[in-house]
């Protein structure tokens, strides 16, 4: 029986891309997008680059102009966090108390920022939605000193958009290298190079043992688990992010569907890809086979584009300078599995078709 | 016949269209896609539109005179 209201949760893009998806594919029932932040859906990876930096506003952050969601008649309600999802009733229930019917129901609640497990001072930030970036932005003022907690493309962007405004940095990164769990040790140093070369001050195999604050209550340093002390008029987290499973039900429930980061550790091309599956499947439309994972990141000139999962154990070739590299992760038949892109953009799409090649010929 | 728009500042780079449609899109030097062609009766499109993560290709079907 065809549905008649879609409720979808999560008005990030994997929400979105579902949201569309339905309409594309000629449903004609209620759909309702719901977003506990106040805004229409809009472009996360921004958030630590041209949004950060001031040389995007907020009405260019948004995926579609604003006349894009009545004209499909998905309703948008926004501002309405959904505090509990009853499967057996088919209802969700929203912070303002209202209950919304579904006949399906699409979870893309996404994730959120992990934190630390302290009473942090004012003046430390996370960075996942439009507010947090606004907030973080006041900070980076030239001559200010922001210490960056975790080492991973979130920071690294921040950090590199943060020295392009005149402002000192500090990255602490608790691991030998950053990125190595993912991307190896030897890739996470010429990073951690690069940062240094653009006179960011990189501490690595550290952790953080306390933040210090002021009379006023707001962040003045951070001492690190080696003894040293940062100055810090501002810091940021960017130690990973959970999943926010909170609605997930305990046990698989027909006519509800995860899709985007809540549904595993994802990426924003993935989270898109996952909304259009679950629309699919909804609809009982054939779902696109798998895709190569795809994440980019930009930081200090380098766009990093990473095509598939590399694993731990993987050997890897790396070609290329500081500037300009390829690496190559191979399993241990030498199949390539991985491959990670450092300002070489055209060779991208060549990369995952071959991975995509390779993963349908194993599945032959 | 389907025109098609790209809005580059929603590519990723991620070149299933290139795939699907080569004789239409093409990933340029940068990176991003680009068209070869603005219009096409060749339906490749649409599955480059459905495939696109990014949702960064609008086809619009145009009726013939």
């Amino acid at each position: 029986m065809t549905p008649r209201t879609v409720v979808i949760v999560g008005a990030g893009l994997a929400g979105a891309r579902a949201a569309e998806t339905l309409r594309a594919e000629g449903f004609d029932g209620r759909v309702l997008l719901v977003g506990d932040e106040p805004v229409a859906p809009y472009e996360r990876p921004a958030l630590s680059k041209e949004f950060l930096a001031g040389t995007r506003d907020e009405a260019s952050l948004l995926l579609r102009p604003p006349t894009f969601w009545s004209e499909r008649r998905i309703e948008l309600l926004l501002g309405r966090r959904v505090v509990s999802a009853d499967p057996g009733r088919c209802v969700v229930r929203t912070s303002r108390g209202d209950e919304l019917p579904f006949d399906e129901l699409v979870l893309a609640t996404g994730a959120r920022p992990r934190r630390l497990p302290r009473e942090l001072p004012t003046g430390v930030h996370e960075l996942r939605s439009r507010g947090d970036a606004r907030a973080l932005r006041q900070e980076l003022v030239p001559g200010a000193h922001l210490v960056v907690i975790g080492g991973g493309f979130i920071g690294a962007e921040v950090a590199s958009t943060a020295r392009s405004l005149g402002v000192h940095l500090a990255i602490v990164e608790a691991a030998p290298a950053p990125v190595a769990r993912v991307l190896g040790p030897e890739v996470g140093l010429l990073l951690a190079e690069r940062w240094r070369a653009h006179g960011v001050d990189v501490r690595l195999g550290t952790g953080v043992a306390h933040i210090r604050a002021d009379a006023n209550g707001r962040v003045d340093s951070v001492l690190l688990t080696d003894g040293s002390v940062l100055r810090a008029d501002a810091v940021l987290v960017g130690v990973g992010v959970e999943p926010a499973r909170e609605l997930l039900p305990a046990r698989p429930a027909v006519h509800v569907r995860a899709a985007g980061d809540v549904a595993g550790p994802g990426h924003w091309t993935a989270a898109a890809l996952d909304g259009v599956a679950a629309a699919r499947r909804i609809l009982g439309l054939p779902v696109p086979g798998p895709q190569p994972h795809y994440v980019w990141s930009d930081q200090f000139g380098l766009r990093l584009q990473v095509v598939g999962t590399p694993a731990p154990e993987d050997a890897f070739e790396l070609d290329g300078s500081a500037d300009s590299f390829a690496v190559r992760y191979l399993d241990a038949s030498g199949r390539t599995r991985a491959g990670l892109l450092a300002n070489r953009p055209a060779e991208a799409a060549a990369l995952r078709r071959a991975l995509l090649e390779d993963a349908l010929a194993l599945a032959a | 016949m389907y025109e098609i728009v790209i809005d580059r500042s929603l590519c990723s780079g991620f070149g299933a269209c290139a795939e699907l449609a080569p004789e239409i899109f093409e990933v340029d030097g940068g990176g991003l896609v680009s068209l070869r062609l603005g219009t096409s009766d060749n339906p490749a499109v649409l599955d480059a539109a459905a495939a696109c993560p990014m949702g960064a290709i609008e086809i619009i079907e145009e009726q013939a005179a």
